[in-house]
């Protein structure tokens, strides 16, 4: 019952509040009209924040865009000139290439290198697309380099080799034939010929 | 996206008979500054008058508009704040601003009862004052308060009743706190 007493003091707080309010209350008229003045206000059609924001990300996409482009482009015409300028005055590291075409790293690294120190400024920019996109000269090169160390792989040899080779090597590789007769045997027996060489 | 003007015309028929209300919401809604509270109610007629916000009948009128003032409210609240971050650099001026309806009211604020229960209301926190408002200003059940808060009943009537006791609490604090004084008061050489 206390509880229901203490709602009803505050109920009649808050109406005696809401009296107040209601006596400060600007006319809804009034409100209402300039509600409609501020509707028809034409508006700021030009956010400067919203364009500065909208211009840097257009500016930033648009050199992103750029740079991927020139970095393409440039790529295959670098290539071109290396290829070119390569019988004229070949560089070091492309002349150890050509003389030695085992050596696969040397060999890949000479076709990215410039032959021109013209070319440097662009070797510089492109440096770092190098391994993301590979252009077809580079493909080209890198078959070439996988069919070299095919044909090395097939002939390649244990370095120890040597070690499996020893004198009585044909009595292992050889079948003795069990139907021959006794001095045939004999024959192919190391003992024997040893003797007969004695 | 605009209205229909039949639909506006019907609308401001029941936003007049609402608006009372809805300012004294508006002003619970703006810590009872009443500048504020109107600049709120215009802002929530425009979004009205533009569509922004748009009555679907999924609840009663009365709890869309409140909902929709709360949540200006809000905003507008936000947004003078990060204003005078920008221009000051301390929040001062939101909260120390003196509102024009205060010294409208001050006569009724000098009223005991009242100031008591002004200053009880601004102890609590703002869910709980909102619900007590809802229920005991606006006479709303405890799903249309919850509706408006956005919050589940069962929250909605936690909020009312934690509210309900510390308003009580704090109510009988300063009327004991105020009935000491005045005694002190009334009888000075009695120290």
């Amino acid at each position: 019952m206390e509880i229901i007493g203490d709602d009803k003091k505050l109920r009649a707080l808050y109406s005696e509040a809401k009296v107040a309010d209601q006596s400060a209350t600007p006319s809804f008229t009034s409100v209402w009209h300039r509600t409609q003045a501020r509707s028809l206000k034409p508006r700021r059609a030009f956010n400067l924040s919203f364009a500065l924001v909208t211009a840097l990300l257009v500016l930033t996409l648009g050199s992103l865009a750029a740079w991927s482009i020139y970095s393409n482009r440039s790529r295959p015409s670098q290539q071109a000139s290396t290829n070119d300028s390569a019988p004229t005055n070949p560089a070091p590291a492309e002349k150890k290439a050509v003389e030695t075409p085992k050596d696969k790293e040397d060999v890949r690294t000479a076709g990215a290198l410039p032959a021109t120190g013209d070319d440097r400024t662009a070797r510089r920019s492109v440096k770092p697309r190098v391994r993301r996109s590979v252009p077809q000269a580079d493909q080209q090169l890198l078959a070439s380099d996988k069919t070299a160390k095919e044909t090395t792989i097939g002939t390649w040899q244990s370095p120890t080799v040597g070690l499996l080779s020893s004198p009585t090597d044909d009595l292992f590789k050889s079948i003795p034939q069990l139907n021959a007769n006794t001095n045939q045997m004999k024959s192919s027996l190391p003992g024997s010929s040893n003797d007969k060489e004695k | 996206m605009k209205v229909d003007p039949m639909e506006i015309a019907d609308l401001k028929a029941e936003l007049e008979r609402l608006h009372s209300a809805s300012f004294g919401w508006a002003l619970s809604c703006c810590r009872r500054d009443a500048t504020e509270a109107e600049e709120v109610l215009q802002t929530v007629y425009l979004k009205i008058l533009e569509g922004k916000a748009h009555f679907r009948g999924e609840s009663s009128l009365k709890t869309w508009l409140f909902a929709v003032i709360r949540k200006t409210a809000a905003t507008e609240y936000r947004r003078r704040l990060l204003r005078s971050f920008r221009l000051t650099g301390n929040t001062d001026e939101v909260d120390d601003r003196v509102s024009p309806f205060e010294s409208q009211t001050e006569t009724f604020e000098r009223s005991e009862a009242q100031s008591h229960f002004q200053g009880a209301l601004k102890e609590l926190p703002r869910r709980q004052r909102e619900a007590l408002h809802l229920v005991f200003y606006e006479d709303l059940s405890l799903r249309e308060a919850a509706d408006v808060m956005g919050v589940s009943i069962g929250s909605a009537r936690q909020h009312y009743e934690r509210g309900k006791k510390k308003l009580r609490e704090s109510l009988t604090r300063l009327e004991m706190g105020y009935g000491n004084n005045w005694g002190r008061q009334e009888t000075p050489s009695a120290v």
